[in-house]
């Protein structure tokens, strides 16, 4: 085959591109694959190929499963509190004269906010005597970060108020954009609130909701930083996510080979979601 | 060939080579300043007033002409810190030559290789004045790994006024303290006073509180031929006895969560009579403004036993020098000079932390700033270092959470012992020598 001139210096003009991609993402991706084949532990010089050593232990490993799920709990609650919340907000935004403009800079502030001083924001909120939660609840005492029952549902709110935000921006920017016709001519046919929420503005909205969930999706599942300053993965290990368990793993035990075993879990479960996602947005003609 | 540089693909080889060169020249290192050498100091930030070690930086390069030290701020966190040293010092260049290291870290970035040997440039009793359990900590297979660079100890904080005000001296039992907290809690009629705070979040310091009480119930965490949890029912009594606080009411049950801060802020509001802390405190206490200012008294930890001592445990920071350092004669020397007793006691006077040289605790000068020092020295010495093994880290992280778990009721006590003994089981499985 002979490369043309003219795509040999396009090709050539790209390659600092696909070096940098491929250091970047591939090499990375490839070496903890291949670390997770191994049983390695620097500070004790093992370093052994172990095949599918790691995987086995894992399969059998209670806190690895409890860490799956509480990653599965938490993607799915969180996610959908963030996409109801989210289209109401943007319903609500729309539905401003006045002020719209102020709460979309409120609203951008919690998505904006580093997740650390989020989570250092919640620690307060949730403190069992002195936090608003516990105030605004009528003084009652619940030891939010403390209690292996509240604590997960605690991380969850406090995600749901981080992003949110994130829902609400890219609904609102779809709402106003649907012609104002087409909801004369449901009012004309006699059309009522509800209907025209459910015929008109949710079906319009579908799209760019399954976007909106494809990226929150990907990244609940790898969510780490909250429940990495608020819980340290406590109570015992109930909001423990895949990734903080591979964090675990990886910096303070130094099993590098099984901490990336974690890591290609979370990598394959990502995937699979993209991949789920993709199909879904393609026949919705979204993507190409 | 075409040699026409002009136009569109002249404009497009030149694109092609700046491009190239900007990834080239991100792997080339700086050089070294004109005729000398530039050594690399990695610490986390120490708090207080005023940061004393920029004044000690250029006092250790005025005496040691040729040598510039470049100091450069570890993350916040002490798991932050640990990663970055970890994937620093196992990629091989570090790109640093001294850094600050959490004490119970020290045997096991030795074991990895990643420290140089101090042993051969120390002279004969230099770490004499030093705490025996701050050198312990830095010391591994008869080598020094480390020079102990400042110290912290567990001790408890109590209320004299409110002590006094009910006839009690500080308790040195666990149940003479549950007792006092009772009688006292009983009297103030005030809801919102707690009785005891200590740090039970599943962290690095509920393994300290969990260390604490099993030294006092004459047990350990590790025995000398490294069996866990050696004495299995009682280290389950003292899981038992921690849940017991909290069940008690004796402990908020905020304290499943709690870490360092949010049981000092409370404790400095006024509103708890006991808090198991560090000596940072101490000072933090004592501040103009703060409520408790002249209330509050230090310490033994209670014991459970009134017949044996109940030891905090040793904390604190070491400097180490990576093996890997182009310039291990300097490295050395500014670990040692960072460590010597000038530089401890700058450090102490600046009231950022506690030194780990012993005489400084008896300074007059000193003393009037922090009044507390000769009673921190007396529990430091009577405190106990962690298991000094390179296993230490991993063993906590693998027990954090069936501490946890125990502590919020989740499992039976004896369930998390063994929980945790089969779990290190496969951990420490063909590692140990």
């Amino acid at each position: 085959m002979r490369i043309s001139r003219r795509s040999l210096s396009g090709l050539l003009l790209l390659a600092p591109a696909l070096v940098a991609l491929g250091t970047l993402t591939l090499y990375p991706t490839v070496w903890v694959f291949w670390l997770s084949l191994h049983r390695r532990v620097p500070t004790f010089d093992v370093n052994r190929f172990e095949g599918l050593g790691n995987y086995m232990f894992l399969a059998s490993d209670p806190r690895f499963w409890k860490a799956a799920q509480v990653t599965a709990l938490f993607t799915i609650l969180s996610v959908a509190l963030e996409v109801v919340g989210g289209v109401l907000a943007a319903l609500a935004l729309r539905g401003q004269q006045w002020g719209a403009r102020i709460a979309l800079s409120f609203l951008l502030m919690a998505w904006a906010l580093p997740s650390v001083v989020t989570a250092k924001l919640f620690e307060w909120l949730y403190h069992p005597t002195v936090g608003l939660v516990n105030f605004l609840l009528g003084g009652v005492s619940l030891n939010w970060l403390g209690d292996p029952r509240l604590a997960l549902p605690g991380l969850i709110l406090a995600d749901a108020w981080r992003t949110m935000p994130f829902v609400a921006l890219l609904c609102y920017a779809r709402l106003i954009a649907i012609p104002t016709e087409i909801y004369e001519a449901a009012q004309l046919d006699g059309a009522g609130g509800l209907a025209t929420l459910t015929r008109i503005t949710l079906p319009l909205l579908r799209r760019i909701l399954l976007i909106a969930v494809l990226f929150r999706t990907l990244d609940a599942i790898r969510s780490f930083d909250l429940m990495f300053v608020l819980t340290g993965g406590g109570p015992a290990g109930t909001t423990e996510t895949l990734t903080v368990y591979a964090y675990r793993s990886l910096f303070q035990a130094m099993q590098l080979g099984l901490g990336s075993a974690v890591g290609v879990v979370v990598f394959a479960l990502v995937m699979l979601v993209a991949w789920g996602y993709l199909r879904a947005l393609r026949s919705e003609g979204v993507v190409a | 060939m075409d040699l026409r540089w002009s136009g569109a693909r002249a404009r497009r080889k030149a694109a092609l080579l700046v491009s190239l060169l900007i990834v080239l020249s991100g792997c080339t290192t700086p050089p070294e300043h004109a005729g000398g050498v530039t050594l690399v100091l990695k610490h986390a930030k120490i708090l207080g007033p005023v940061d004393p070690i920029p004044r000690l930086l250029s006092e250790f390069e005025a005496e040691h002409p040729g040598v510039r030290v470049k100091a450069e701020a570890l993350p916040w966190t002490s798991d932050e810190q640990r990663q970055f040293l970890v994937i620093n010092l196992e990629g091989g260049r570090p790109g640093f030559d001294v850094m600050m290291l959490d004490c119970i870290w020290v045997p096991e970035f030795a074991r990895a290789g990643w420290l140089l040997d101090l042993s051969p440039f120390l002279s004969g009793g230099e770490l004499v004045g030093h705490f025996p359990s701050a050198v312990e900590a830095g010391t591994w297979d008869g080598r020094i790994w480390a020079m102990p660079w400042f110290m912290n100890v567990g001790l408890l904080y109590y209320r004299v006024d409110l002590l006094a005000r009910h006839g009690f001296r500080p308790p040195a039992t666990r149940a003479e303290m549950l007792e006092q907290i009772r009688v006292i809690r009983a009297a103030e009629r005030n809801s919102r006073l707690e009785g005891y705070l200590w740090q039970g979040k599943q962290y690095e310091g509920l393994v300290v509180n969990v260390l604490e009480g099993l030294w006092a119930a004459g047990t350990s965490l590790l025995d000398e031929r490294g069996h866990i949890f050696p004495d299995a029912s009682r280290s389950a009594g003292v899981l038992r006895s921690l849940r017991m606080l909290v069940e008690s009411g004796a402990s908020p049950p905020w304290v499943t969560a709690a870490d360092e801060e949010s049981t000092r802020r409370p404790f400095g509001n006024g509103e708890a009579i006991f808090l198991r802390s560090w000596p940072y405190a101490a000072d933090l206490f004592e501040r103009d403004g703060s409520p408790v200012k002249g209330k509050v008294g230090l310490a033994p930890l209670p014991r459970e036993d009134p017949a044996r001592a109940a030891p905090g445990s040793t904390g604190g920071a070491h400097l180490a020098v990576t093996r890997p350092t182009r310039h291990p004669v300097e490295a050395v020397a500014l670990a040692r000079f960072l460590a010597g007793p000038r530089a401890q006691r700058a450090m102490t006077a600046s009231g950022a932390t506690k030194p780990t040289i012993m005489s400084l605790y008896h300074d007059s000068e000193l003393i009037r700033a922090s009044p507390s020092l000769p009673r921190i020295h007396d529990l430091t010495l009577a405190g106990r270092s962690r298991p000094v093994t390179p296993y230490y880290v991993m063993i906590s992280t693998t027990i954090q959470p069936e501490l946890s778990a125990a502590l919020v009721g989740v499992k039976t006590p004896s369930r998390s012992i063994a929980d945790s003994r089969s779990r290190l089981d496969f951990f420490l499985r063909d590692l140990r020598e």
